[in-house]
């Protein structure tokens, strides 16, 4: 559905969206709100944040059974383990996704999806900033009530028997679905498994494949 | 159909929506509305679940610098205690329809962060606009 | 705190009024559900909302699992399909009585 070649371009004046940042972070820094540096550090723990956080959970879930059921029974101290600390960059989380991350298992009966149907709430640490239209109203009003349509826009479609789960994040949870691992992977590595675990795959809007690679979409991917 | 044809196709419904006929009630102030007509315009604007809407492209756009500093400024605030985010969330409502749905995402996130802080009394109103005034003076000379 | 309700139990969301603020989504409204999970403590919405992250009040939460074809007239998809969403105690009743 996303087409990632073609980003939406703002126009060349200057936006007073940025007057209106500079000017209010200018006055919070002087007024002693926050300091330069806490918004420098946070800068950087917001640039490095990204999906390949979530891959290489799931890449470890798939190759490593016992890893995967810590990661199941609880999701912010086993992603430890990859190296995500729920409670960076502030010691005690971030103010927006809270610390009480939750996996959910895709299974043969069962497909999971995420949405917040109230704002956007999204699991930040482990995917990095949502994809824009994750927060649009019009995926917030249909996701929760016609999941097997908007999916089918993704090129997902599930037949009569498997459970659509949806999930909308209304309060401090926060969720990343964990794919079944394709078909055709047998014998990767965790390395190789990770680059087809996109981020649209744990949203729940698209299904790892084997044969997917970076030139394509970060939802293309309905293969087994 | 081809590509060229859906396209012609969407401009045309497109347009005709535009001009497909309407009553527009004006909300001027009316001297009495009925309890269903109270219940519509007190509803929590952010709860939109379930609501009607057509498919649309999902459109992917990535941050722009102003966006990633208004998520990290509002963030900071929360993070030394001028708010918590689910004031954001609620500043957000507050905007009333025409703000919540006619701004861009972020573009929201800074006008309540902005309003909230002025509200707290955190900042004063008036330096607030003062700055916008400064800053924009100063970045038009930086961009000559 | 001990949570009122255990996994399992049939729950109905309240429908009170809702001014200004609300983390309780209208289409769970008066919908019966399912108790799948506990949540940790929290602040409710209401006071976190108003300035009271560290002073407000705290109630058990919990995930509550609707059937879609419960939820929405005419839902489009099949019978098996769900909804998870995670209400505060107090927006929930025992499903069978009124309250």
């Amino acid at each position: 559905m996303s087409d990632p070649h073609k980003p939406i371009q703002a126009s060349e004046e200057i936006s007073e969206f940025e007057v209106l940042e500079l000017a209010l972070r200018e006055l919070a820094i002087e007024k002693g709100l926050f300091s330069a540096e806490d918004h420098r550090r946070f800068s950087e723990w917001a640039e490095s944040i990204g999906p390949s956080n979530g891959s290489k959970m799931v890449a470890k879930a798939w190759t490593d059974p016992e890893f995967k059921k810590r990661l199941l029974e609880n999701g912010t101290e086993a992603s430890k383990e990859v190296g995500i600390d729920w409670t960076d960059p502030t010691g005690t989380g971030t103010p927006s996704d809270y610390t009480f991350f939750y996996v959910l298992e895709n299974t043969p009966q069962v497909h999971n999806v995420i949405v917040c149907t109230l704002c956007s709430c999204y699991p930040r640490p482990v995917l990095g900033m949502s994809p824009d239209w994750y927060r649009t109203p019009n995926y917030r009003r249909r996701m929760v009530r016609r999941p097997r349509e908007v999916l089918a826009e993704f090129g997902l479609h599930f037949p009569s028997d498997v459970e659509v789960r949806v999930h909308d994040s209304n309060q401090k949870s926060r969720f990343m679905v964990m794919p079944m691992r394709p078909e055709g992977t047998d014998g990767w590595t965790e390395e190789q498994l990770e680059k087809i675990v996109t981020r649209d795959t744990m949203i729940g809007v698209a299904l790892p494949s084997a044969d997917w690679d970076a030139s394509k979409a970060p939802s293309a991917g309905g293969g087994k | 159909m081809t590509t060229a044809d859906q396209a012609r196709f969407q401009t045309l419904t497109d347009g005709l929506a535009k001009i497909a006929p309407a009553e527009h009630d004006v909300q001027d102030s009316p001297y009495t509305i009925t309890n269903a007509q109270y219940d519509v315009l007190r509803h929590v604007l952010h709860d939109v679940g379930g609501q009607p809407a057509l498919s649309v492209p999902y459109l992917e756009k990535g941050e722009e610098a102003w966006e990633m500093n208004t998520y990290v400024t509002c963030e900071c605030l929360g993070w030394r205690g001028a708010w918590n985010s689910e004031m954001r969330r609620r500043a957000e409502v507050d905007l009333g329809e025409t703000q919540y749905f006619g701004y861009p995402y972020y573009a929201r996130w800074l006008t309540v962060a902005a309003k909230v802080m002025v509200d707290k009394g955190l900042i004063p109103l008036d330096e607030l606009c003062d700055r916008i005034d400064q800053v924009r003076d100063r970045l038009q000379e930086e961009r000559k | 705190m001990t949570p009122k309700f255990k996994v399992g139990d049939r729950v109905v969301v309240k429908d009170q009024t809702s001014l200004f603020h609300t983390r309780t989504q209208a289409f769970v409204r008066n919908q019966e559900g399912t108790v799948v999970e506990h949540r940790p403590d929290w602040v409710i919405p209401e006071d976190e909302a108003f300035d009271k992250l560290e002073t407000g009040r705290k109630e058990p939460f919990y995930v509550v699992r609707f059937k879609q074809t419960d939820l929405w007239p005419r839902y489009t998809g099949f019978a098996v399909d769900t909804l998870e969403t995670e209400c505060a105690e107090g927006w929930l009743r025992p499903a069978g009585k009124n309250e």
